[in-house]
């Protein structure tokens, strides 16, 4: 049990690389789910019109698990945790702007 | 993270498949073993009667009506399973009204003896259906918690599939290689050839799995986008599915459900059914769907021929279309499932679906193997998460393995008429687990991999020999009445019992050679030679 402790105290020692990679795997979860829904919502409103929204929503979906793996991919692969939460939140941003844009040409409510 | 993207992702890859690489073991080996559910299920029932027989579908139709006007009297939904290939049982089933405070009663299958006509008495048992379930349907957890739980780790599973092959520079020239006996390297080999000889397979299964709970995990982008009514219209669209047909509570004779079958015949021009359902049975309102065989991944759920029991004119028979990306989807369903596959296919399935396992079972053994040189070196002895990760690695690789055979053991040595049998089959495959996953933390590594392993060959070994003294369906008997499905599993429980014991014999010899050649490697100092150094010979040169 004491070795039990003493390990996830030293897991946890800062200031040890050990926050960045925390702050990385929450930036690929959370933020990877968030991508992925943006994602979603975007390319359900671009496919809308074509596959009828049902289906565009459906298709959303069934791309979004893609995109997530994307995501945490890059996560990982950003020089630091810093620019790897920047990045998520410009991608989610720009997926979430040309949704609206979508949603101007289509005039859709939602 | 690391200097260039490759790096990056082999360090991502590592830790992704080591943080719930357990996990996706206990959920790829119950999930193989799924493709074999219902034989699975028929060995552990082994009161059912072996049947060949050369009865008409109406003969058997008929036999399970009578048994249900007999015995399923008030209930409004009847399901009526014929025999196939993989079950020469004719089956009925129905769910009971629910118990007092639950929402749904017990669903409930009887199998009929087709000369008789009356109910085959077996064990209660869980059978295949309760074992493949576990690996998505965590046995103990709530279904929620589960379900949260197998979505993230088929989601890590994916990210290692894919930084997998992105790390691979050479992925058709490692096919071809492999370097046993060299430690290190041979692992890397074997763990290569497994993830490339499956791929695409690794793949599917993982993405298809994802998709069973598509709409679970990703509901906050549905929430977003429709309103309640929309979303169940929007399911609607993409599971076209019959709306249940209520009672009313009128009672009328039905026709025959064997000449109703006759409808489906006209309309399919074959004889191919799998399953009839009977909806508001001896109503006014009553229904009977006749359903065909799955045959390939564009099979349609809706492939049926709906008949109105009273007056049989024909409702439905033109299965209800669905959308590209449903078809895509329910594609996925059935390339996850397998229930097309014929005998070859559904071995093909098993085979690659061990693959699968062991493809996992090698990437945390290479964890382990990666870092020994290192960790045998410190003074203090290997760090805890090095010996908790060995540990655990000997208690899953071999210990799952071997508590699922406490699974069977359990089905023929627990007494027939024990109350809560089927519960404690499984509780008695957990508790073993759990012993087998406590085990290694109070012996050596070296010796617990050798001691799980010759237990494991032990058991397996001997699922026949316990399977011949408890049932009269040993494999001279079996093969004689060429009983396919029992001989196969005896052999099968004899091959692997085999496997065991040669993995066990070779661990033993592997280990040893290495100390005899100290002083080759003394000359020779070379990073692979330098990955199965002992214990006490390290001890002794730092000490």
């Amino acid at each position: 049990m004491e070795c039990l402790v003493s390990y996830f105290i030293n897991f946890f020692n800062e200031p040890s690389p050990r926050w960045a990679i925390f702050s990385r795997v929450l930036a690929a979860t959370f933020g990877g789910y968030a991508l992925a829904t943006s994602s979603a919502l975007f390319i359900s409103q671009l496919l809308s019109s074509s596959a009828g929204r049902y289906q565009a929503i459906h298709i959303g979906l069934l791309l979004s698990f893609l995109v997530y793996a994307c995501a945490a991919m890059w996560v990982f692969s950003a020089s630091n945790a810093t620019k790897a939460w920047i990045g998520l939140i410009k991608w989610n941003l720009a997926f979430l702007f040309g949704t609206w844009l979508l949603m101007q040409f289509s005039g859709a409510s939602h | 993270m690391k200097d260039n993207f490759r790096q990056s992702m082999k360090w991502f890859h590592t830790w992704v498949g080591l943080s719930v690489g357990w996990i996706l073991f206990f959920m790829f080996l119950t999930g193989t073993l799924g493709y074999f559910y219902q034989e699975i299920t028929r060995w552990m029932e082994p009161e059912r009667p072996f049947i060949e027989h050369n009865l008409s579908n109406e003969q058997l139709i008929t036999t399970a009506q009578t048994y249900l006007q007999k015995n399923a009297q008030g209930i409004d939904k009847w399901d009526i399973y014929l025999p196939t290939v993989r079950n020469q049982n004719l089956r009925v089933g129905w769910r009971n009204p629910p118990e007092d405070g639950k929402k749904r009663g017990r669903y409930k299958t009887t199998v009929l003896d087709i000369t008789t006509g009356e109910k085959v008495e077996s064990r209660a048992t869980g059978g295949g259906r309760l074992l493949y379930r576990m690996h998505y349907r965590l046995h103990y957890l709530s279904t929620k918690i589960s379900y949260w739980i197998v979505g993230f780790c088929a989601m890590l599973m994916l990210l290692a599939v894919v930084t997998g092959v992105v790390i691979h520079k050479k992925i058709f020239t490692d096919f071809f290689t492999f370097r046993a006996k060299k430690g290190l390297i041979g692992w890397l080999d074997i763990h290569n050839v497994l993830s490339v000889i499956a791929l695409p397979f690794h793949f599917m299964i993982t993405y298809s799995g994802l998709l069973f709970f598509l709409f679970t995990y990703m509901a906050l982008s549905t929430n977003l986008q429709t309103n309640e009514d929309e979303y169940r219209e929007m399911r609607k669209e993409i599971f076209p599915r019959t709306i249940h047909t209520d009672s009313a509570n009128q009672a009328a004779a039905m026709q025959d459900l064997s000449s109703l079958y006759q409808q489906a015949k006209n309309t399919w021009k074959k004889d191919e059914l799998s399953a009839i359902e009977v909806f508001a049975a001896n109503d006014i309102n009553a229904q009977v769907r006749f359903i065909r065989h799955e045959t390939d991944i564009t099979y349609n759920p809706n492939d049926y021929v709906r008949v109105n029991a009273i007056t049989s004119e024909v409702i439905e028979q033109t299965p209800r279309e669905y959308t590209v990306a449903g078809m895509i989807h329910n594609g996925f369903y059935s390339l996850h499932e397998g229930q097309f596959a014929g005998p070859l296919a559904r071995w093909i399935y098993f085979l690659t679906g061990l693959i699968g396992t062991a493809m996992i079972a090698s990437g945390l053994i290479l964890w382990t193997t990666k870092r020994k040189p290192k960790q045998l070196k410190k003074l203090n002895g290997p760090d805890f998460g090095y010996r908790l990760v060995e540990q655990l690695n000997i208690g899953t690789i071999v210990g799952l393995p071997i508590a699922i055979a406490m699974y069977f053991y359990a089905n023929r040595l627990l007494p027939v008429s024990m109350v809560g049998r089927v519960d404690w089959e499984a509780n008695v495959m957990f508790i073993s687990w759990a012993l087998l996953l406590i085990y290694p933390a109070f012996r050596p590594a070296t010796k617990a991999w050798r001691e799980q392993l010759q237990l494991a060959a032990l058991v397996y070994i001997a699922l026949p020999l316990i399977n011949a003294l408890t049932t009269d369906k040993h494999l001279v008997n079996s093969l004689s009445q060429q009983d396919w499905g029992f001989a196969a599993f005896d052999l099968t429980f004899f091959t692997v019992g085999c496997c065991f014991a040669f993995s066990a014999y070779k661990y033993k010899t592997l280990q040893p050679k290495k100390v005899v050649s100290r002083k080759k490697r003394r000359q020779d100092n070379t990073l692979d030679n330098d990955n199965r150094l002992q214990l006490p010979r390290i001890s002794k040169e730092n000490g």
